[in-house]
């Protein structure tokens, strides 16, 4: 197998990769932050339930849970397991990566002083215009490191994809590496990890410097 | 009366905090409140503008009733949507300024006129620039908070509370944060408000301050009014040997 032909083949796990990770922030970034606020809710079981996630979340591996999601309706529900390799992939990382984000996004919460709302309350603001205008700016501000760090760890767990065979980057590196006897599939998907989250670390650094206007 | 606060009661898990208080402002009055610390005087004014509720008693802004009690003794306040009415009579100035670090100087004075009291934007941009321009600040209109000195903070954040039109201004200690060489610059600008005959509660350890802009002082301690009246009776002949001790301490 020629170099061209490897890259070629790896580059359609490389789509699939990004695939993987944009997927999940889209959707664990917006339910990271209504788990935030569900953690805050007046009703207890909610509290509760919301503790017990996050806990096992952060309590077990990624690629355990990937196992569960994806072997879990098959064994306690007898549903069928094809077609139902990239939904439950997508799941358990989105599932996964928005309990990080919640706390993330706590934290930022619990940092804002409380003045912000008592001035907010003052000046009429109702709760959800507190929170919109006055709290959630501040915050997105505040965690922007935390979550690059999150981000940029989000990279590099897609290649737990390979848990389920799924076929991004490094389980076709993986399976060419064995059939073709060559380190350079290797070489090329960490090229491709390290370029990637060069991208990440640059985008992110643009968002935070644009944040900068004021302290 | 602009406000009318009657038999206000307010515990805190157990701690009397506001024992009985009643206190009322007629317009155009500037009222201070002086008294050691822990006295309830914060929150005194934290129950007035809706930010701690009562236990006991009933406020009335103009005449209306925003909270009493109840048959079984319990304060009842107006719904939701109405106590935002009331909360546009009254505006606060803190000791921190609280102002908005994300929003430049002119936004922090028109985004709540604009978004909670639907004025248009070029209204509510001429009177901000009016009340920079009052507050001398009129220049730093497009500077962040950050970059502003304390003194110049609290200025806005005293413009930010006018630029909602309140009938009443409250200020819990707005020059404590202050160093001492900008303190005269904020007490300025509240001595003008009293000069246009703008209602104004004022707590504060500025005791001269206290003597020459206000119409009446009152003075706290462990949560009742000890005493009050004209300035100059409650500083050079206080009736109350509490307020006596006091005074005492300050005049040292
Ligand atoms: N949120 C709260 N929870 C519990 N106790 C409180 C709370 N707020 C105030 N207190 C207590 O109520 C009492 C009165 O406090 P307050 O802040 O009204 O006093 P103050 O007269 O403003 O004092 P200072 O001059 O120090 O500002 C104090 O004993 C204080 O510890
Ligand atoms: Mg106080």
């Amino acid at each position: 197998m020629t170099l061209s032909t490897m890259l070629s083949t790896m580059s359609a796990g490389m789509l699939r990769t990004t695939g993987i990770f944009a997927l999940t922030l889209l959707g664990s970034l917006p339910l990271g932050m209504i788990v935030a606020l569900l953690r805050k809710s007046r009703f207890a079981i909610v509290r509760g339930f919301i503790r017990v996630y996050i806990s096992v979340i952060r309590g077990t591996p990624l690629m355990l849970q990937l196992l569960v999601w994806y072997f879990g309706p098959y064994y306690l529900f007898n549903l069928p397991i094809r077609g139902w390799r990239f939904p439950s992939l997508i799941l358990g990382f989105v599932v996964n990566y928005a309990a990080y984000f919640a706390e993330i996004y706590r934290g930022g919460i619990e940092s804002i002083p409380v003045g912000q709302y008592e001035a907010a309350t003052v000046l009429g603001y109702s709760k959800g215009k507190t929170f919109m205008r006055i709290i959630l700016p501040q915050v997105i501000k505040r965690i922007m490191p935390s979550v690059t760090n999150e981000v940029i760890t989000l990279v590099k767990d897609t290649s737990l994809a390979f848990t389920l065979a799924y076929q991004e980057v490094f389980s076709l590196a993986k399976q060419i590496s064995a059939s073709q006897t060559s380190f350079m599939p290797f070489l090329i998907a960490g090229v491709f990890y390290f370029i990637a989250n060069y991208v990440v670390a640059f985008i992110m650094e643009q968002i935070e410097k644009a944040l900068n206007y004021y302290r | 009366m602009i406000i009318e606060m009657n038999n206000i009661r307010k515990h805190f898990d157990g701690l009397e905090v506001l024992k009985d208080i009643s206190f009322g402002v007629d317009s155009g009055e500037v009222v201070s409140i002086i008294g050691p610390s822990g006295s309830g005087k914060s929150t005194l004014l934290r129950c007035a503008t809706f930010l701690e509720t009562i236990d006991g008693g009933e406020i009335l802004y103009m005449g209306e009733k925003a909270a009493h009690t109840d048959a079984e003794g319990r304060a009842v306040y107006v719904h939701h949507q109405q106590l935002q009415h009331f909360r546009s009579y009254c505006g606060l100035v803190f000791q921190q300024f609280n102002l908005f670090p994300h929003y430049n100087v002119l936004k922090n004075l028109t985004d709540a006129p604009i978004h909670n009291q639907h004025r248009s934007k070029d209204e509510a941009e001429a009177t901000a620039m009016e009340l920079l321009a009052k507050m001398g600040i009129a220049d730093k209109a497009k500077a962040y908070p950050y970059q502003l000195s304390g003194g110049q903070q609290q200025r806005v954040a005293i413009a930010r509370a006018l630029a909602m039109k309140p009938e009443i201004l409250f200020f819990d200690e707005p020059t404590s944060a202050l160093d001492p060489e900008l303190t005269g610059e904020v007490l300025k600008v509240i001595r003008q408000l009293a000069e246009e005959k703008m209602t104004m509660v004022v707590v504060t350890h500025e005791m001269p301050f206290a003597k020459a802009v206000s119409n009446r002082v009152l003075f706290m301690a462990g949560g009742v009014i000890v005493e009050q009246g004209d300035p100059r009776e409650v500083f050079e002949n206080p009736k109350e040997e509490r307020t006596k001790q006091f005074l005492r301490v300050f005049d040292r």
